[in-house]
């Protein structure tokens, strides 16, 4: 008889990834500008007369930083699985509805507004990046909401229109900006992966981690909205309220990733694309397996940043286009010679 | 008998200066096959999705067993009504049994998991409408025919007392026309289902179907006669109705208990008609 | 039903382990802008220099044996160089500044630096930030570092001998009408230093005059209107490629050639001078000082 989902299989699936996430992780803290050694990290001294260079590095630097790296290519490889169901588009990706030009903005304003106060030690940079990208969701959310039947296109529209208006508002005001300014702007916006305080990963994870059971909830409900909203509604989902739910939950994840880590881009859109060839569209393993897989990529994507040019190190975007772009042209090449077994 | 689906004083346009349904009332009793028949533009698939529940009536309201629909949130009313509409290719590539099984979504487990019951019925849906054989692959890789057959059992799957379709045999070969219609005249004697169709095959209709709601596109009739008429098949399908309705000549003979209708175009000067025996 | 509990027990465990972090922060230490007293608590035997001009500073005060760790473009002095190298000023290498094991780490205040000292200081490391943007910074910070690392009597006379240094220049020049300099720092497209830096500052130490007027960016991008309205009398070029100066300053030359209705033009007053002495603001000041004034001194007539 013919497969579909269990959940044994689906449990088996996401054990497997899970587990295979966890080496990676470990196999890549060991991995940096420093070799260090795991004999040492282990042998770390109780006392706090010789300080052991090896274990916090380890522990401050690179264990942080991954785990960073891991919730938010979590939290975009989501997102993007479940963009792509609610606008019925395989070429939707987190940012499309104008979520990276908001949290631009609001990272520009904050920057050249010259604040000095912090929050809890952190710069309010990360939080003017959150807010700016929930405000232009709303924004972009009630315009296209105002098309009426059509508010699959009116959101898109709504979102090119917003994108474009908002970057024209950041290219100004980058343009009247000191050096040091326009510097501090762009490295933000590039994608950066700084090792954080565990707090800010305890509750930026919390966060990731609440929006993704969420939405994970509401898989069969995306099934069905991503075939069609007419079919959803005749077979009893309440379309409207599960779009605004899982829209918003897809939203606030995204926001969160990009007050942490800056813009990185083409997590949200090939992930779920390859998870998708390999496992097929049913959301309730889309989303968990390219979640997962997501935090894998970046992870991995991340370490070649920080080492490949060592002491330097790349903007994160930089790797993950270039492992991305490739694969994307391919995707494209195929879908537009419409392999069925693809589609 | 009860009834089961009640349309009381329903007017509906897409613009408010220009209802395409004006003041219908009829009732379709429970068990009942109805065939909704009409020219194109007349507001045969308006009607349907006003019956279902997705498009609000401007004035009057729509009863599904004595409640209004509009009333009602839309996981009650889907109990009660499936609706099998025109097929077409998702953006998605779900596998046949997914997208059947997606019918019983309402009645997934607290994991969003079907149950024994909900995998059977979908494979009974499958097995009904001849799609068995198409139950891993893609609803694109099949054909329009085979996959309004899919759509079809996404219908049935659904198990509910009321079945709308929006012509379920336009894309079908001529087995399978006749086949789908044995299948629903066979689940309305069996399990007593409510089936409205919307069909541009008057014989078919007039086969299968007990009654007839015809209607009329709104430039074909004056402003004061009704804008529909709904009866006995036997009585409504007849030449000087159809004529009326579609402006076309109708031949009508009987073989058999069973009425033939052929429409009758004019062929132009010097033409045979071909199926004509020597 | 159960699913609340379940929630709330979730919500609960995670606000716990948020609390529980909150009491775990590193413990914060000292830092230093603008010459506040500082108390150092240990005395330095690692220091980490994080800037060219940081690394020139600490060798002056006499502390070559305690620097553990440099940046790579910190080149001066020349003992300076086989120094364990931790990444470069504006990208530093915090994996590498953790490995040298430092008891005091000296940065600048830019942004990068910034959080690389906020960043050590969570983990638990003393880190000192000064603000090196102009002559008084300098002095502020030369006696701050000399504080944190417990030579203040060195930092002290090394202050008075910058500022001897730069009150004989100062003697020298005096008189002389100010001579309009044009301090170009990138050519394509064209941008000069502006009247808010500190290589204003030195130019106006070494008795000359910006030829810019004050603007709204500290190295604003120039038009050519600009140039000629300026009317400099001497064009300043630094150069950060080390070498070879003189197919540079013939390149200037060329480059310069079009504006022939510029007075430093048609005198051919243009200079190229190693970039390295004037952009960073260290010990080495007044030796930069005496390079600008040397371009600035008024030619004899006929040159």
């Amino acid at each position: 008889m013919p497969g579909t989902l269990s959940p044994g299989r689906l449990l088996f699936r996401t054990g497997v990834v899970a587990t295979l996430l966890v080496l990676v992780m470990l196999a890549c803290s060991l991995v940096g500008p420093q070799t260090i050694s795991l004999k040492s990290v282990a042998s770390v001294s109780t006392s706090a007369a010789a300080p052991n260079p090896d274990y916090e590095i380890f522990f401050r630097i690179r264990v942080p930083r991954i785990i960073l790296a891991a919730l938010v290519g979590a939290a975009l490889a989501g997102a993007g699985v479940v963009f792509q169901a609610l606008l019925r588009n395989p070429l939707a990706d987190p940012y499309i509805l104008g979520i990276s030009s908001g949290a631009g903005l609001g990272v520009i304003v904050a920057i050249l507004s010259g604040l000095t106060w912090t929050l809890w030690g952190r710069s309010p940079i990360a939080l003017f990046a959150f807010l700016g990208a929930l405000g232009t969701v709303w924004l972009v959310w009630g315009i296209g909401r105002s098309a009426g039947k059509y508010h699959v296109t009116g959101l898109l529209l709504a979102g090119v229109v917003v994108n474009a208006f908002l970057s024209a508002l950041i290219m100004f005001l980058t343009s009247v900006a000191q050096s040091q300014h326009l510097y501090a702007t762009i490295f933000w916006l590039m994608g950066n992966m700084t090792e954080e305080d565990f707090l800010v990963l305890w509750v930026g994870g919390g966060g990731i981690v609440a929006g993704l059971v969420g939405l994970f909830f509401l898989g069969p409900q995306l099934n069905i909205i991503s075939v069609g909203s007419q079919d959803a509604r005749s077979v009893g989902v309440p379309v409207e309220r599960i779009e605004l739910a899982a829209f918003a939950l897809a939203a606030f994840i995204t926001a969160v990733a990009v007050s942490l880590s800056g813009l990185i881009g083409f997590v949200g859109l090939i992930i779920p694309h390859a998870v998708r060839i390999v496992f097929g569209p049913d959301h309730r393993q889309l989303l968990p397996l390219s979640s997962l897989l997501g935090a894998m990529f970046l992870v991995v994507a991340d370490t070649i940043a920080r080492t490949i040019v060592a002491p330097a190190q790349l903007p994160v975007g930089v790797i993950t286009a270039i492992m991305g772009g490739p694969f994307f042209l391919i995707l494209l090449i195929r879908y537009s010679r419409k392999v069925y077994w693809l589609a | 008998m009860t009834s089961a689906i009640q349309a009381q004083h329903v007017t509906f346009g897409y613009r408010h200066d220009r209802p395409v349904l004006r003041d219908v009332s009829f009732e379709v009793r429970a068990g009942t096959f109805l065939a909704i028949a009409g020219p194109n533009g007349a507001g045969k698939s308006t009607l349907l999705n006003l019956l279902a529940g997705l498009l609000k009536p401007q004035s009057g309201r729509v009863l599904l067993a004595g409640v209004d629909l509009c009333s009602c949130p839309v996981q009650i009313t889907a109990r009660k009504v499936a609706v099998v509409r025109q097929e077409f290719v998702p953006a998605f590539g779900f596998s046949v049994l997914e997208t059947v099984l997606m019918a019983r979504t309402l009645y997934f487990g607290r994991l969003g998991f079907e149950s024994k019951t909900d995998r059977e019925l979908a494979l009974r849906a499958l097995e009904l409408t001849d799609t068995t054989a198409f139950a891993s692959r893609t609803l694109g890789s099949l054909s329009a025919g085979e996959r309004q057959r899919v759509f079809i059992a996404r219908g049935l799957a659904q198990d509910t007392p009321i079945l709308l379709l929006d012509e379920p045999t336009s894309f079908l070969d001529l087995k399978h026309q006749v086949k789908i219609y044995d299948l629903l005249k066979s689940i309305q004697i069996e399990k007593g289902t409510t089936l409205v169709a919307i069909t541009h095959d008057l014989n078919l209709a007039a086969q299968y179907c007990e009654e007839t709601l015809l209607l009329y596109t709104p430039d074909r009739r004056p402003a004061e006669s009704p804008s529909y008429r709904i009866g006995r098949t036997a009585d409504i399908l007849i030449p000087e109705e159809i004529e009326r309705a579609f402006d076309v000549r109708v031949f009508s003979a009987m073989v058999g208990s069973d009425r033939l209708l052929i429409p009758r175009g004019t062929r132009p000067r010097g033409s045979e008609p071909c199926g004509r025996t020597p | 039903m159960g699913r609340w509990w379940l929630l709330l027990t979730a919500l609960t465990l995670w606000l716990a382990g948020g609390y529980a972090l909150l009491g775990k922060r590193g413990h914060s230490t000292f830092s230093s802008e603008h010459g506040e007293k500082v108390e150092c608590p240990l005395f330095p035997a690692r220091i980490v220099s994080m800037a060219p001009d940081l690394t020139e500073a600490l060798f002056a005060l006499g502390l070559d044996d305690r620097i553990v760790g440099v940046t790579l473009d910190s080149d001066y002095p020349p003992a300076a160089v086989p120094k364990p190298k931790v990444g470069t000023f504006w990208q530093p290498n915090i994996e590498a500044v953790i490995a040298t094991r430092p008891d005091l780490v000296v940065t600048l205040t830019f942004a990068q630096q910034k959080d690389l000292a906020r960043r050590l200081q969570r983990i638990g490391y003393e880190c000192l930030s000064v603000e090196i943007e102009s002559v008084e910074g300098l002095f502020h910070a030369i006696t701050a570092i000399g504080a944190a690392a417990g030579v203040e009597g060195r930092a002290q006379e090394l202050s008075e001998n910058i500022e001897a240094a730069i009150h004989r220049l100062q003697t020298a020049t005096a008189g002389r009408p100010r001579t309009k300099v044009l301090w170009v720092v990138q050519r394509e497209p064209l941008r000069v230093a502006g009247r808010e830096t500190f290589i204003n500052e030195m130019i106006e130490l070494a008795g000359g005059e910006n030829a810019i007027g004050p603007t709204l960016h500290k190295y604003p991008p120039i038009g050519a209107e600009q140039v000629i309205a300026a009317g400099p009398e001497v064009i300043i070029e630094p150069t950060m490629i080390p070498g070879n100066l003189d197919a540079q300053h013939r390149q200037a030359v060329s480059y310069w050639r079009k504006y022939t209705n510029v007075p430093a033009v048609a005198s051919g007053r243009i200079y190229v001078i190693d970039g390295d002495l004037v952009s960073r603001l260290g010990p080495r000041l007044c030796a930069g000082l005496e390079e600008i004034a040397r371009c600035l001194r008024p030619q004899p007539p006929g040159e």
